[in-house]
């Protein structure tokens, strides 16, 4: 298919006309040489140092605060910190007459954010009528949806099987929200309402205060605190003790008052988790009841709102809805 | 012969004459669209001053607008592919005067795509963290890996068929334009004069990247649906995903092309290069699309719809009866089932009734991705009051000035760069008329046949 | 250091208060006119399964089955020490209830067996003791996304293969550049 000549040839190149091109001026294989190297220049190969790095080890990447000391057994066994949920005790705080206590402590105990729960009391509709309360705090999943799509390994499983997020690197695409299946991770829209003594802590991963604008966060199950042996704010909150928090590799858990085996409690009492059929294999047991165990009636709907008893927050921020 | 070169002048002629003379009314229009941009611009500075809680997303709808725009410009994209790849593999020479037009579009839209993205992002001054922690199993990265090859892939492909326009426009306006223009056409132009090897050249080059950008245009779109596929959401959780988006994307491509082609013909007088037949194959195409579209959208909804699985009866509902009901509807009827009609009703199959769709349809994909995202999300996860969303002045704002950076670069590349493919439609029609003066003399009693059917 | 400390004494005040109990319950064993013995292996390694056994016999020697055994072990847990229940098991035939016991912590521990002889009001009770060594971790967790079947070699191989493909084409750039000194040959493709 002969290209159709463009110039008539009484317009031909000349020399004035048409100077002798600039490509032609380089030796051949210097030019050679700075084509290839433009070309490689502008390669998406800009992810391929960090993808060979975490494609040959199989290690997740390290948080950007540096490596942490897993919380171990006396033995040296990593723990698997689980939370088991019993139902039967929970009534969503009626009978305390006031808002959850397990989500009010663990909102003044990491100084949350407006409107973030990060265990939030969800009323469920039981099957045969009326209802139940669900504390679901993060589901801590092993197989998590979050930790697969996020772009930078900003969330990460810790050995002890616990899911964090790293405010230092999250770039705020919010693709985890969309992945996650529990409605379990909240966004900082804006400068995170928090009162003011927030800002005099030290931020980590493992403790996120305070909160950093255009970042995600979400319930961590306090693992600087269990790691030096007290029990996570919801744990301690519950009036009921209904949160017992445990240990799998140990098989114990414990609500604050009592101990018991894990294993035992669980298969005993046929906990269950939420959303099993979806793959994620959460962390968070629960055990079915509709707080029966503290005299609740199953069709007395209705909880009382969470609030966020803050008197001052910080200056230029600004609360939003969920 | 003379009449060849008579019709060849005319048609250099047409290719430089917006170069050449730029009148007011130029002027007037790039101007509104930079006053476009720049409000786009101040909304985004309230944004990086205040947060992304200047948006109307929140906790339960984290995606919105900027999302469904972004995938709107991807999908815009794809009109290159079809048009310069697709239609030139598949050697079909009435798409000669619109290729040029359809593969800057595809790089304009990639451009503009691409900063939706970034203007998303809670976080812009980390964006450089894809690239330095990225993980290669994350839908993002490869939405990264795939639109930055397509970005460059498009970008040769607009330049390397283009060597030979740039080639006429510094040998025909060395001396009589601007000291940059004169520079940038002999720069870019690479010393070409048409010579035998210069020719092998090219055609190895462009036959190369025709095939290769095939396979890439698939995979940009395909990740792209994945962000939202790779969820546990249960309006996206659908294999179909893939291949629905490319045929989505290809689809708002070719209206795109229509809109942009049917101005630029009315501006700078191109009717007798982009002609009815033109608008008429595209509108075609369009209407095919639009058949594919509509048995895709069966297959997804009528398989959610039969088993009414958990969350799919809330979805439905929200869709066909509810809160979106009347984009949906829309959608469905003016996009997908308009150009249908208007490609199949006689009254209709013209330049006018083409242009009429592609317009239905450009609106309507875009409505369409902004169901997707934001429906999607809708569906409650837990018993909680499902969320409603609704963007704020901020997002419109900087919607507007994206759409308008989309024009003003078409705008501003009309008047540097030739915007018909020269030396392609002259080689279709050298090759036309040698095919009419071969043929054997037509038997009288034949009919003649009728003008300006070209194969 | 202070955990060493107390876990010393604690296990010294157990070794202690075993023997005493041991005593204790000896007596009592014998004035609840039933006959216990624990079978108790002294070590274990934690994963490995530990056989507690307990028989219960009748002073004149006949075995008492199908008594109720219930073993509680003690247990401590972020400040909160109590026992839980481990198991249960009836005594068979021979008057052996036999709990198969996976010890999930190491140290010392003290499994109390709990039973209720037929014609006592009360549950009587024995405790036994035995060491358990720390052992290979159970738990793995995932530790991070493992994805199975995306080979990050593969996808940097076809990336990389259309990165090839775009490079060679601007090679072809280049040598239509060095081309462009060549003098136009007249083909006799001028225009007609």
């Amino acid at each position: 298919m002969p290209l159709g000549q463009i110039v008539p040839p009484e317009q031909a190149a000349t020399p004035e006309s048409s100077p002798k091109p600039w490509a032609a001026t380089i030796p051949r294989r210097r030019l050679l040489r700075m084509l290839g190297l433009g070309a490689l220049a502008v390669a998406p190969m800009p992810v391929l140092p960090e993808l060979l790095r975490t494609a040959g080890s199989g290690r997740p990447l390290e948080p950007v605060g540096g490596p942490r000391k897993p919380a171990t057994t006396r033995d040296g066994r990593i723990r698997q910190w689980t939370m088991i949920i019993d139902l039967r005790s929970c009534d969503g705080c009626q009978s305390v007459g006031g808002p959850p206590r397990c989500t009010a402590a663990c909102i003044q105990g990491h100084l949350a954010p407006e409107p973030m729960e990060w265990i939030e009391v969800y009323e469920q509709e039981l099957a045969g009528g009326g209802t139940r309360f669900v504390p679901t705090p993060c589901q801590q999943c092993q197989n998590p949806p979050c930790n697969n799509v996020c772009p930078v390994g900003a969330t990460f499983s810790t050995p002890e099987g616990t899911v964090l997020i790293d405010q230092d690197r999250c770039i705020g695409c919010r693709i985890c929200m969309a992945a996650c299946p529990y409605d379990r991770r909240f966004f900082n829209w804006g400068e995170p309402p928090t009162p003011p003594e927030a800002r005099l802590a030290d931020y980590s991963p493992e403790h996120q205060v305070p909160a950093r604008k255009g970042t995600v966060m979400k319930c961590d199950f306090c693992p600087d605190m269990v790691r030096a042996g007290t029990l996570p704010y919801c744990v301690q909150g519950c009036p009921n003790d209904a949160i017992y928090y445990g240990d799998l590799e140990e098989d114990i858990a414990t609500n604050g008052k009592v101990v018991v085996s894990a294993s035992r409690f669980l298969s005993e009492n046929d906990a269950f988790r939420q959303r099993e059929e979806l793959g994620t294999k959460p962390r968070v047991y629960y055990i079915a009841g509709h707080g029966e165990a503290v005299g609740r009636d199953a069709f007395s709907p209705g909880r009382a709102e969470t609030e966020w008893p803050w008197t001052e927050i910080v200056d230029g921020a600004v609360t939003w809805h969920r | 012969m003379a009449s060849v070169s008579v019709w060849q002048d005319r048609l250099e002629e047409t290719a430089l004459a917006p170069v050449r003379r730029t009148t007011a009314r130029f002027w007037a229009l790039v101007a509104a669209e930079v006053a476009v941009v720049a409000w786009g611009i101040y909304a985004y500075t309230v944004q990086l001053r205040d947060g992304l809680v200047v948006t109307g997303m929140r906790d339960r709808i984290s995606w919105g607008l900027y999302i469904a725009t972004f995938v709107f410009f991807i999908g815009i994209s794809h009109a290159g592919t079809l048009i310069s790849a697709i239609l030139r593999v598949s050697q079909a020479r009435w798409r000669t005067p619109v290729t040029r037009i359809a593969e800057f579009i595809t790089v304009v839209a990639l451009i503009c795509g691409a900063s939706f993205v970034i203007i998303d992002l809670g976080r812009p001054d980390r964006v450089l963290f894809v690239f330095i922690y990225g993980r290669w199993q994350s839908p993002i990265i490869w939405d990264v890996l795939a639109i930055t090859t397509y970005l460059t892939g498009s970008i040769v492909y607009l330049f390397v068929p283009m060597i030979p326009d740039l080639a006429l426009f510094r040998d025909r306006l060395a001396g009589r334009t601007s000291r940059w223009r004169t520079w940038l056409y002999r720069t870019l132009a690479i010393g070409w004069n048409g010579n035998s090897s210069q020719r092998r050249s090219l055609a190895a080059a462009i036959g190369v990247l025709m095939i290769l950008i095939m396979p890439i245009a698939v995979s940009v779109h395909t990740v792209v649906s994945w962000i939202f596929a790779m969820t546990l959401r249960v309006p996206w959780n659908s294999a179909l995903f893939g291949a629905f988006f490319v045929a989505g994307a290809i689809f708002s491509g070719i209206a795109i092309l229509i809109i942009v082609m049917a101005i630029l013909r009315r501006t700078y007088r191109l009717h007798e290069y982009v002609t009815e037949k033109q608008f008429l194959y595209l509108g075609y195409l369009l209407a095919a699309f639009a058949a594919i579209m509509i048995y895709a959208n069966i297959s997804e909804l009528l398989i959610h719809g039969y088993k009414l699985e958990e969350g799919a009866e809330f979805h439905l509902r929200q869709l066909f009866l509810n809160d979106f009901a009347p984009l949906f509807w829309f959608y469905l009827i003016g996009g997908l089932f308009g150009p249908i009609v208007i490609a199949l009703v006689p009254a209709t199959r013209n330049t006018l009734g083409v242009v009429v769709a592609a317009v239905l349809v450009t609106i309507a994909m875009w409505i369409e991705r902004y169901v997707i995202v934001v429906s999607g999300l809708r569906v409650p996860l837990m018993p909680y009051t499902p969320a409603d969303y609704a963007p704020t002045w901020v997002e419109w704002s900087i919607l507007a000035g994206g759409l308008a950076l989309f024009a003003l670069l078409i705008t501003l590349f009309t008047k540097i760069f030739p915007i018909i493919a020269v030396w392609e439609v002259a080689e279709d029609h050298e090759a036309t008329v040698s095919a009419i003066e071969l043929t054997p003399p037509a038997v009288p009693e034949m009919p003649a046949p009728s003008g300006g059917t070209y194969s | 250091m202070n955990a060493t400390f107390r876990q010393a004494a604690r296990t010294a005040l157990v070794l202690v208060s075993v023997a005493a109990m041991t005593a204790a319950l000896a007596a009592t064993a014998l004035a609840s006119h039933v006959v216990v013995r624990t079978s108790v292996p002294s070590t274990g390694v934690v994963g490995d399964i530990v056989p507690l056994a307990i028989d219960i016999h009748t002073p004149d020697g006949a075995a008492l089955s199908g008594t109720t055994v219930v073993y509680y072990l003690h247990m401590a847990f972020a400040g909160v020490e109590g026992e839980a229940e481990i198991g249960r098991a009836v005594t068979d035939d021979a008057g052996i209830a036999t709990l198969l016991y996976e010890p999930r912590s190491a140290g010392v521990h003290d499994v109390r067996i709990e039973y209720l002889a037929p014609g006592a009001e009360k549950a009587e009770e024995v405790v036994a003791t035995f060491e358990v060594a720390g052992g290979a971790q159970l738990y793995q967790s995932a530790g991070g996304p493992d994805i199975p079947g995306i080979n990050p070699g593969l996808l940097m191989a076809v990336l990389g293969g259309v990165w090839l493909i775009l490079l060679s084409v601007s090679f072809r750039l280049v040598s239509i550049a060095r081309a462009g000194d060549a003098a136009l040959l007249p083909e006799g493709d001028g225009p007609r």
